[in-house]
């Protein structure tokens, strides 16, 4: 089912529920591995991901189409991943480091990256990146998503995102060379 | 010295990295579990009384007033009234002995003399009365009272 038509049956109550259905269907895996690859462990994705899809059933009748319903629910679940990272350091005083280690900790625990040394340095490269940074490299790198789109998503200018990407590379290549 | 690492030449695991899937048919069961969400609740209105739920906020304020008012009315006028005894009643009741007894028992000092009624003079002044009597008549009328009812 198309974008608009999605929207147009959520409009109508009698066809709400069907195409927020369609919806989550059609956007749960992009949400849940963007939300994945900012959190780690999926118990956190999962809750992250219902949150997303929650505020867009509350938001989406409001939704003005000035961008796509895909950007749209990627700018509200990157904003949903930003959020959860921020309070959670705040709620435990936890400095940057700390954070970066739990979810390191998380890493290694991850049967799948068990035996794959570079692919576990190259992760806890990424993890070393403050988090808006760590969320420009994941968009470009795993989503490959164009910057004009990567723009709507973050709110940020083309130019300042290929700086930062440009530096995230920079950064996560010298990590893994010297771990 | 270590080989340096190029991204570029890394063997991307594209569109996500290494990471353990979600469980099994994770994504078959989210859609309904997120319809469950965003339905709403059905209201838990114990059955008899779901018109209180449907009148306006203000109807159920001044209803509620008015019930909390008629059980006031109600406990008022039901409460029985509270027997009045006459107390010269009640005293007359108490054999006289008894009163005696208490009297000269207390502390304030009463004593037989204080007691004595002079009769024809109950409901004169003590002080007209008596400055008109000599010690003679007093004793006298004194012991016209029986001490040992007193005393008993």
């Amino acid at each position: 089912m198309e974008d608009q038509e999605i929207l147009a049956k959520f409009r109508d109550p009698a066809s709400r529920n069907v195409a927020f259905n369609q919806l989550v269907r059609k956007y749960q895996r992009q949400v849940y591995w963007h939300v994945r690859k900012m959190v780690i462990g999926h118990d956190d994705a999962d809750d992250l991901t219902q949150d997303v899809f929650i505020k867009v059933w509350n938001h989406l009748e409001g939704f003005r189409q000035d961008a796509s319903l895909y950007t749209w629910i990627y700018r509200i679940a990157t904003n949903e991943c930003l959020s959860w990272l921020k309070s959670k350091r705040r709620k435990f005083l936890l400095p940057l480091n700390d954070i970066t280690a739990e979810l390191g900790a998380q890493l290694e625990a991850d049967e799948s990256l068990a035996g794959d040394e570079i692919e576990l340095k190259l992760q806890k490269a990424i993890l070393t990146l403050p988090d808006k940074q760590r969320l420009v490299f994941n968009l470009r790198y795993y989503d490959e998503m164009p910057y004009e789109q990567m723009a709507e998503v973050t709110g940020t200018s083309v130019g300042a995102l290929k700086a930062s990407y440009h530096h995230a590379v920079k950064k996560v290549e010298a990590f893994v060379t010297a771990a | 010295m270590n080989t340096p690492f190029n991204l570029d030449e890394h063997r991307r695991s594209r569109p996500r990295p290494t990471l353990a899937p979600p469980p099994e048919r994770y994504f078959e069961q989210l859609p309904m579990r997120m319809m469950q969400r965003v339905q709403p609740a059905p209201t838990a209105t114990a059955p008899g009384w779901g018109w209180l739920a449907a009148l306006t906020a203000p109807v159920r304020t001044a209803l509620a007033s008015t019930v909390v008012l008629a059980g006031f009315a109600a406990a008022f006028w039901l409460t029985p009234a509270a027997p009045i005894v006459a107390s010269s009643d009640a005293l007359a009741r108490v054999p006289q002995e008894q009163l005696l007894s208490y009297l000269l028992a207390s502390d304030q000092r009463i004593t037989l003399t204080d007691l004595a009624e002079v009769p024809g003079t109950a409901h004169a002044t003590p002080a007209s009365t008596y400055w008109q009597a000599s010690p003679d008549e007093l004793r006298e009328l004194l012991d016209q009272q029986s001490a040992d009812e007193g005393y008993l």
